[in-house]
């Protein structure tokens, strides 16, 4: 019989990481919710985002979370630019997957010939600090995921429906002409909500690099689990994919901690399965 | 007999470069003799495949500076198999039957050396190969693994590595065994769980994980939970640091812990890896740096594995390993004189070569030779060889809590 | 020399295996196999992903099925390999099958969210095969499976083996193109709907193009197995399979059946160039490079300006209309045409129909009206079928069509137009028509089909636009295209849904005209229309809605003055 730490820490571990397919979650569904843009390249920048921190960190010796300050504006406007090099040629929602293809083709490239593909490790001070629940640890570098990501999700999720720019974004995704006949300056917007979804990838990448070891490889072994948080949580609905990454990752983990962790994949899907179905006969 | 054989080794190694010093004066001159392989330059096998490349360009310029093969220089034709084992198929045809090279080398990773295999029995070429996994799956004739695993590693790492533990105050009595199921590794161990139970030991939990998994929490606590007296993990490549990683997290470091396929470098600069092990064939520090071949070729890698950007430069089981394959090709070649595939798989089978990890024989199945497998740990941050005994790092010994 | 496409097919086929003959170096023969063996996972994807829109992001889990398939038989079980093959393609298809039946079952699960299930589908499988004794974790050896020796070397036995395997492909995806499967799985693609209230049996079509498509995929699987002779589950259900397939189809075009082979050729080829190990990181970002310019300098595919429809059959001359029609049943008796009793729909709360009888006479022009959310469109979507009622009944001709899909209900002659015009926005003007025609009553073959729609073409006037977009019709005439694809089926009951709104006083009378024509051809008519002197001029009887119930029946004047029926357009009376 499992003893309740392990459940109880199991659980955790199932939020924790949970929480950051939700983050790395939030700027795809953005993107293809509200700009029909399916942006794979997001993968590749939130880890050029975590080779960038390791690299001010172990190198130029910055505090890892400082180094945002830099991240942060870079990505913002790279994210405009890739949209504004979207929309000049009206690239259709597929065919933006082929071009973000072939940028995070470019973006690997580039991360394995600056850092090669030897495995990096950020060694920082933040790994060591953890607190404790009882008998539950909670590990510093995961909380601050935890809390990156419900704090972007739920700000996301306000900002679009509660302020001006958010619900013009809204009129924008459901029908840019119209709301440009109502004088929502549609180009702006976008350019404005790419850049932040960009922007949220690097901030998924300080997350990753905090907790994870990279190497240029791994860009591909996030896609299918947080295309599904996405896919499942709703597109353009912030909030979605951090509950459906959640529950994914805590399904997984608690099948890790009951079971065999072989079949952790099975229940996690088999879970999205029966909930895919069961949401559409309702309609 | 160790002892013998490890003198042996020290003097083969310095009359060999004593040979080649000798050679020096002369240039190898003439038609190139083509040397082909491909490796994983691109994709996820990348990391380690650059090491072998580093490897197999200072073999060639070493050769080159002396008497290249049989008097002619020495030329790699290299490519890039992007880590698929249907390019790498197709790649060794190319290279035989194409780019007409007089012989060929192996690839990196089992799924790759198989196809290159496969090619290689086709077109009768003798074929070197440096790191295989599993070598039930070698079954040509002239195929000749340059990694002294033995036939049956899944039977011989475990216990060498028990054995050294044996040899401990702290032996342990319960084991647990967790594991990735990469092919390779898991092989290891569902042999070490087989071992483990002939010798007694109580097994007192095995996992397995999925290939590519990301959360280790649940398996950490499972691990920390199972107080087991040893821990064996079944990881390769990143899966070991990610492991501990999540260990540390919880406030658990086993009391003994041996990881299969790490990354090396990684791994030993994590600071609660400290006294984890792993399995070696080489390490570059006495005595196996006391060969003069194998201290240059440690000296030159560093430099250049430095220069490429690597994070770690120390050369160990991968580039040993290469370099060994190169030293049999070149061996073979030498003793027939000739770029005869057969003659060369001939003489290799009936015959020893000295390589920097020891000496090589490929008599037994599938052209496997003996066990050369030692344990290394991770002290102060540094991979040291600590087991057998005669091929310790100077003073150190087996670290037990 | 003019040939079919397939004859193209057939000679490039020849000429391709003729190559093992030449005895090249059998590098060459491997890596067209490669480009074999992409064509084949390509097109067959793009049967059902292309065709029908219904993005699939799992073609990997039935290539695997397929792959491991031949692994387990011939690997462990001694199954002698070529046997191996059509398992391999019956285990893919039935997989594929299976999980067809269930998910297209469920309405309004397409777009991301089958996109979704079919990658949670590979992952699923890849588990399953990775902890059960099919794989287990070792990885399966076919090393010591013989090879049946085709041809004199392995590498022509495979590169013969992918390349009819890839020339079959490729026909059966040009076959399906041009017949009457791919145009209903091109309406799908556009909009489903309508497509089903066509006529166009789309569970049924959709699970054919699943079916072929896995099969397809599978016996790639298979002698793919063969070729890397050492298996595992890592590499094959990697989500770089599913990710290449779908770049592929789309670099080299969607729409068409040779796209996805071109796309193939290109992707394998580019990636074979940069093989040299001197720069081979800078290697793969010049592949990055190049994929992102030919996309944004091609964006509907290397192939995407040859997207065409079918040929039109040479030499068509319309049947004029008045002798494409059955006689007139004037006056005397009319029977009963369509019963519809008691029918009740609601929508989340919102009652639509609360209990409504009406009743349709043959050869009458019954005008439906009421104010605006009375049920007037609502009624319409559940005779056609583009609704399911809650409780009551349909019956047409004696048959009750109350359950029925709706691509049966416009085989039993029932047709009917869009409020708002829904042509299929990627097919010509022409291909508009021509499918309702194949689908409908008569079911024509496509050559017939075309006459007709060309015939219903001149009659309402767009002869002229027929190789157009519908995207080049102005409103009055996309309306008129709806008119055109309602009566192309020659239906027995023509539900007309405001046909009038939007137009302009001489366009009104010329509709009015028409539809009187069309009456006098033997069809009979429900009109829903607010434009109330067209009602008044055209109509036999009226029935008027209001929230969902029947509150008035009879002939339009008479009905008209009613007190009830004015309050429910007007409000209260005006003194």
């Amino acid at each position: 019989m499992p003893s309740l730490t392990l459940l109880g820490q199991s659980l955790l571990s199932g939020i924790f990481i949970g929480a950051l397919y939700g983050l790395l979650g939030l700027g795809l569904s953005l993107s293809w919710g509200m700009l029909r843009q399916i942006n794979l390249a997001h993968f590749a920048l939130a880890f050029l985002g975590a080779y960038l921190t390791f690299q001010l960190s172990s190198v130029a010796g910055w505090d890892p979370i400082a180094t945002l300050a830099l991240v942060v504006p870079c990505f913002f406007a790279f994210g405009a630019l890739m949209h504004w090099l979207l929309a000049r040629f009206s690239i259709t929602p597929f065919n933006s997957l082929l071009v973000t293809f072939g940028l995070t083709v470019i973006l690997e490239s580039v991360i394995q010939g600056i850092w090669t593909a030897d495995p990096r490790r950020l060694d920082s001070a933040y790994g060591a600090i953890r607190y404790k629940i009882g008998a539950l640890y909670v590990p510093f570098p995961e909380l601050l995921t935890l809390v990156l990501a419900a704090t972007l999700c739920i700000v996301a999720w306000a900002g679009l429906r509660y302020t001006e720019f958010g619900r013009a974004m809204r009129a924008v995704a459901e029908d840019a002409s119209i709301a440009a006949a109502f004088g929502v300056n549609e180009r702006a917007l976008s350019l404005l909500l790419s850049g932040l979804a960009a922007a949220f990838a690097g901030v998924a990448g300080l997350c990753l690099a905090l907790s994870f070891t990279l190497a240029p490889s791994q860009i591909y072994s996030w896609i299918g689990v947080v295309f599904a948080a996405v896919m499942i949580g709703g597109l353009g609905n912030p909030i979605g994919p951090l509950v459906a990454g959640i529950v994914i990752g805590v399904s997984e983990a608690l099948t890790m901690a009951l079971t065999a962790p072989t079949w952790a994949p099975l229940v996690s899907f088999s879970l999205l399965i029966a909930v895919l179905l069961a949401r559409a006969k309702k309609i | 007999m160790k002892n013998l054989q490890r003198r042996a080794f020290v003097l083969a190694g310095a009359l060999l470069a004593l040979s080649a010093a000798m050679q020096s004066a002369a240039a190898p001159s003439g038609p190139p003799v083509r040397i082909g392989s491909t490796l994983s330059l691109t994709g996820p096998l990348a990391g380690t495949a650059v090491i072998h490349k580093i490897t197999g360009e200072i073999y060639v310029e070493l050769l080159n500076k002396k008497n290249g093969l049989l008097g002619r220089p020495v030329e790699w034709v290299l490519r890039d198999d992007q880590s698929k084992p249907d390019l790498a198929r197709t790649m060794y045809e190319q290279l035989i039957t194409v780019d007409k090279v007089d012989l060929i080398i192996g690839p990196y990773a089992t799924p790759n050396i198989v196809s290159a295999m496969g090619v290689a029995q086709r077109y009768g070429k003798v074929l070197v190969h440096h790191t295989m996994g599993i070598p039930s799956l070698a079954k040509y004739d002239m195929q000749f693994p340059a990694w002294s695993v033995g036939p049956t590693p899944e039977a011989t790492v475990p216990n060498t590595v028990l054995d050294a533990l044996a040899a401990t105050p702290r032996a342990p009595k319960t084991i647990a065994i967790v594991t990735s199921k990469f092919p390779s590794v898991y092989l290891m161990s569902k042999g070490a769980q087989e071992v483990a139970k002939k010798r007694g030991l109580q097994e007192v939990l095995f996992l397995e994980w999925e290939f590519g998994n990301r959360d280790y929490g649940p398996i950490a606590n499972r691990v920390k939970d199972a107080k087991a007296d040893f821990v064996w993990v079944g990881a390769i490549g990143l899966e070991g640091n990610e492991l501990l990683d999540a260990m540390k997290k919880i406030d658990y470091t086993p009391p003994l812990h041996f990881y299969m396929y790490p990354s090396p470098g990684p791994l030993a600069k994590l600071p609660q890896a400290n006294g984890a092990l792993a399995a070696s064939i080489f390490e570059q520090h006495p005595p196996y740096t006391n060969n003069p071949l194998a201290a240059e070729f440690v000296k030159i890698y560093n430099e250049r594995a430095a220069k490429a950007g690597l994070a770690d430069n120390s050369v160990e089981t991968q580039a040993a390993a290469s370099f060994s394959a190169w030293q049999v090709l070149e061996a073979g070649v030498n003793a027939t004189k000739s770029l005869d595939d057969k003659a060369i798989a001939q003489w290799l089978k009936t015959h020893q070569v000295d390589t920097i990890q020891g000496r090589l024989r490929f008599d037994r199945t599938n052209n496997y030779g003996d066990d050369l497998m030692r344990v290394k740990q991770v002290q102060n941050g540094r991979w040291v060889t600590v087991w057998p005994k005669e091929w310790a790092a100077p003073g150190a010994k087996l670290i037990t809590p | 020399m003019r040939l079919p496409a397939a004859g193209w097919i057939a000679i490039a086929g020849l000429a391709l295996a003729a190559v093992p003959f030449l005895k090249p170096p059998a590098f060459y023969e491997s890596f067209l196999y490669l480009v074999f063996y992409w064509i084949v996972l390509a097109t067959s994807w793009n049967i059902l992903s292309g065709y029908s829109g219904y993005f699939s992001f799992g073609h990997g889990a039935f290539f695997g099925a397929g792959l491991y398939t031949t692994a387990t038989l011939a690997g462990t079980l001694d199954v002698p390999f070529l046997w191996t093959l059509p398992a391999a393609a019956a285990v893919a298809a039935l997989l594929g099958l299976s999980i067809g039946a269930v998910v297209f079952r469920v309405g309004r699960l397409r777009g991301e969210l089958f996109a979704l299930l079919t990658l949670a589908v590979t992952f699923v499988v890849a588990n399953v095969v990775l902890n059960t004794r099919i794989d287990g974790g070792q990885g399966v050896n076919l090393g010591g499976v013989p090879l049946p020796k085709i041809m004199s070397s392995p590498s022509s036995t495979f590169y013969v083996l992918a390349l009819v395997l890839a020339v079959a492909t490729v026909w059966i995806a040009h076959a399906i193109y041009h017949a009457k499967l791919g145009t209903g799985l091109f309406a799908i693609h556009d909009d489903e709907d309508v497509a089903e209230v066509m006529g166009v049996p789309t569970f049924r079509y959709k699970l054919a193009a699943l079916g072929v498509s896995c099969a397809l995929a599978g016996i790639a699987g298979g002698i793919h197995a063969m070729f890397i002779s050492y298996v595992t589950v890592g590499e094959t259900f990697s989500i770089l399979v599913p990710l290449t397939v779908v770049l592929m189809s789309v670099l080299g075009g969607t729409r068409h059946w040779l796209g996805p082979a071109i796309g193939a050729a290109v992707i394998t080829g580019l990636l074979y160039a940069f093989t040299a190990s001197d720069y081979p990181v800078a290697g793969r970002a010049a592949v990055g490079l190049i994929l992102i310019a030919v996309i944004l300098f091609m964006p509907a595919g290397i192939l995407g300006r040859f997207v065409s429809r079918p040929r039109r059959v040479a030499g068509v001359t319309p049947v004029p209309a008045d002798s494409a029609s059955p006689p007139v049943q004037q006056g005397g008796q009319r029977e009963q045409l369509l019963e519809v009793r008691g029918l009740c729909k609601s929508f989340k709360g919102l009652q639509a129909l609360d209990s409504v009888d009406v009743e349709v006479l043959r050869g009458e022009i019954l005008g439906l009206v009421g104010p605006n959310g009375s049920g007037k469109s609502t009624l319409i979507n559940l005779v056609s079928g583009h609704y399911r009622s809650d409780s009551g009944r349909v019956v047409f001709e004696g048959r009750d069509l109350t359950r029925l899909e709706a691509h049966r209900i416009a085989r039993s002659g029932i047709a009917r137009t869009y409020q708002i015009p829904r042509p299929f926005s990627h097919l010509s003007v022409l291909q508009n028509v021509v499918l309702p025609a194949m689908f409908g009553r008569e079911r024509l073959g496509r050559a017939a089909a075309e006459r007709e729609a060309l015939t219903w073409l001149e009659f309402t006037g767009l002869a002229g636009k027929a190789e157009d977009l519908p995207a080049g019709l102005n409103l009055h005439q996309r309306k008129f295209l709806e008119l055109a694809r309602a009566l192309a089926s020659r239906p027995k009951l023509l539900l007309l849904d405001e046909v009038l709104s939007g137009l302009t006083p001489s366009e009104i009378d010329g509709a009015i005209r028409t539809i009187r024509a069309i009456r006098d051809q033997g069809a009979t008519i429900v009109f829903v229309e607010h434009v109330m002197r067209a009602v008044m001029e055209l109509t036999d009887r009226i029935v008027v809605l209001n929230n969902g119930r029947v509150i008035a029946e009879g002939s339009p004047s008479e009905v008209m003055r009613r007190p009830e029926v004015v309050t429910a357009y007007l409000g209260r009376a005006h003194a």
